[in-house]
């Protein structure tokens, strides 16, 4: 009898979500994989009225389930579209700051980078790549979380280690015959806005610059990055010296030579 | 900030979701089945499943024992929820009529003292570093215990221990308890040997084929000293918090090649330049790929100790 009763709900569900999927897959060319309610809408905020397609080249690793929401490590690994990317998007559907990174990432360096970042709540995180024959490749991950990122005060706010240390730069290169690799960490607190009496306070934009000063990494950054971020960038061929360059969005600059 | 669109699921999913819930909820009685096991004269454990928290096995994951003396049971670790507490102290009253004299909170992790509401007549010992990070984490572990397995833990609040344990033995009818205050797995735990059997509790200092868990751990180096402490304690069995009790070193020499295995390996990252996500990817060797939950505790690893070694790298 209860089994009879659990069957009937089931394929009442299972029918009302095909039907809702269907409706979905109407309106666009491909039904998103990740099943989110909002991909519509971010697809139109992000990749706007441009062609796009789900892209299985684009990968975004994050673990099964963030174990703390405020630092969530998530890698962005476009190299199979290597040579033919314009920018890249990243952004956490069911964040309320959804927006991670736009990033540039120019011909010396390759199309990948490990960073953290902060989600609220379980979310798909998706990054999409704008190829240079103006389309976007879509990739992206299920994210489990318990929640809270977005809206917890940085640790920064109960210690005041950082109004000390801000913008200092911990860095390493680890080089190799075909390539370098650059990890730094930033103090920053990133405070996103959305907890009471702490306004937005955030880095902004980062460059890596080379010995004559022209940029071969540049990037975008928003609130949903984690405090204190780690970066991984990955630079072909191991030649020369890099500077590292950010501003946040009170105007403050921080440089320094990796 | 979820738009108009997304909103607009909003009562659709909680319609479907409550009726499910609803419909379950009736179907199930939340009994753990509590079967206690005798290891020694006058001692039983109950082993839990080694598992995650989930709603099928209500939280219970956890090794919780009792002893028996003729003065009163003394009770080690209280289980996950109220309902647990309850069912672990209807499973004593089968066994004596004996009274709850001494309970011990081994640490403040929610499994191991959830349970405490059906004890608070009892007298409840913890380790004074215990006992605060209950009063300040307890809430918080207790909500999250609802979200992970839901109506088991109905009617479960945190009920803090009575009395800062600070003596390092404690005598009840012909059993002699020594204490063994540790820092390794969570910043407090406790050890109680009987000394009387043998038999040692080992709270979460000692995980057996289930993976070790690390989210207050002070550090991998301080865990690893206490367990050469551990191997110096003379007991005859050893009943882990999580996993089969042993009668030999076997658990502990699980510990110590896996602590020292996770050490070197983010060790061996951190100079490698290995991100977060790379690192996690990582195979396990064959020894530790068969002990149950270590692909997602080692994770949890990752994201809980693996920026200390990056620091150190920098």
């Amino acid at each position: 009898m209860a089994k009879r009763i659990t069957g009937s709900l089931l394929s009442a569900m299972v029918l009302a979500s095909s039907l809702l999927c269907s409706s979905v897959a109407g309106a666009a060319e491909q039904a998103d994989p990740l099943q989110s309610p909002m991909w519509d809408y971010t697809r139109q905020i992000f990749l706007g009225q441009m062609p796009w397609q789900f892209d299985a080249r684009v990968k975004v690793s994050a673990p099964p389930f963030a174990e703390d929401p405020t630092q969530v490590p998530i890698t962005v690994d476009a190299s199979a579209l290597d040579g033919e990317i314009d920018k890249v998007i990243a952004w956490a559907d069911l964040n309320p700051i959804q927006h991670i990174f736009t990033w540039f990432p120019g011909d010396k360096v390759k199309p990948r980078v490990s960073l953290r970042i902060k989600v609220q709540q379980a979310t798909p995180v998706r990054a999409a790549v704008l190829t240079r024959d103006g389309v976007w490749h879509v990739g992206g991950v299920q994210l489990e979380a318990a929640g809270g990122g977005c809206t917890a005060p940085s640790t920064g706010n109960a210690d005041p280690y950082w109004e000390s240390h801000l913008g200092e730069i911990a860095s390493r290169r680890f080089g190799s015959a075909q390539s370098s690799r650059y990890r730094f960490k930033v103090v920053h607190p990133m405070d996103t806005g959305l907890v009471n009496n702490i306004p937005e306070f955030f880095l902004e934009q980062l460059e890596l610059r080379d010995s004559a000063g022209k940029a071969v990494v540049k990037m975008q950054l928003y609130p949903p990055v984690s405090e204190n971020p780690v970066f991984t960038f990955d630079l072909k061929g191991n030649v020369g010296q890099h500077q590292l360059w950010l501003r946040d969005n009170s105007g403050n600059e921080f440089e320094q030579t990796l | 900030m979820l738009s108009n669109k997304s909103r607009a699921w909003v009562p659709l999913m909680a319609g479907l979701t409550l009726s499910l819930v609803s419909f379950c909820a009736a179907a199930q009685t939340f009994d753990y089945q509590l079967a206690p096991q005798q290891i020694a004269p006058d001692t039983w454990v109950l082993q839990g499943k080694m598992q995650d928290f989930s709603r099928k096995n209500g939280g219970n994951i956890v090794n919780t024992g009792f002893v028996v003396t003729e003065q009163g049971v003394v009770v080690f670790d209280t289980g996950p929820s109220h309902r647990y507490g309850k069912a672990l102290r209807a499973a004593i009253a089968k066994i004596t009529d004996q009274p709850i004299v001494h309970v011990l909170n081994s640490h403040h992790h929610p499994d191991h003292f959830l349970g405490n509401q059906a004890f608070a007549d009892s007298t409840i010992w913890a380790l004074p570093g215990t006992g605060q990070k209950i009063a300040q984490q307890g809430g918080a572990f207790a909500d999250n215990m609802y979200r992970l397995v839901g109506d088991w833990m109905r009617d479960t609040d945190v009920q803090l221990p009575h009395k800062p344990l600070e003596i390092d033995s404690l005598a009840l009818g012909n059993h002699r308890f020594r204490f063994y205050p540790m820092t390794g797995h969570s910043g407090a735990d406790l050890l109680m040997l009987d000394e009387t059997t043998g038999v040692l509790f080992a709270s979460d200092m000692v995980f057996y084929q289930r993976a070790l868990t690390t989210p207050h751990t002070p550090g991998l180096d301080i865990w690893q000293q206490d367990m050469a402490r551990i191997d110096e304690i003379p007991y005859r069995q050893l009943v882990p918090g999580h996993g089969p009790i042993v009668q030999d070193r076997a658990a502990t020499a699980q510990m110590r090649d896996y602590l020292s295995w996770l050490d070197t390996t983010f060790r061996n990252a951190a100079e490698q330049g290995l991100s977060m996500t790379e690192l996690m990817a990582t195979p396990l060797p064959d020894r530790f790929a068969e002990v149950r939950l270590s692909r997602a505790e080692f994770a949890r690893s990752v994201v809980h100790l693996y920026p200390r070694y990056e620091d150190a790298a920098f």
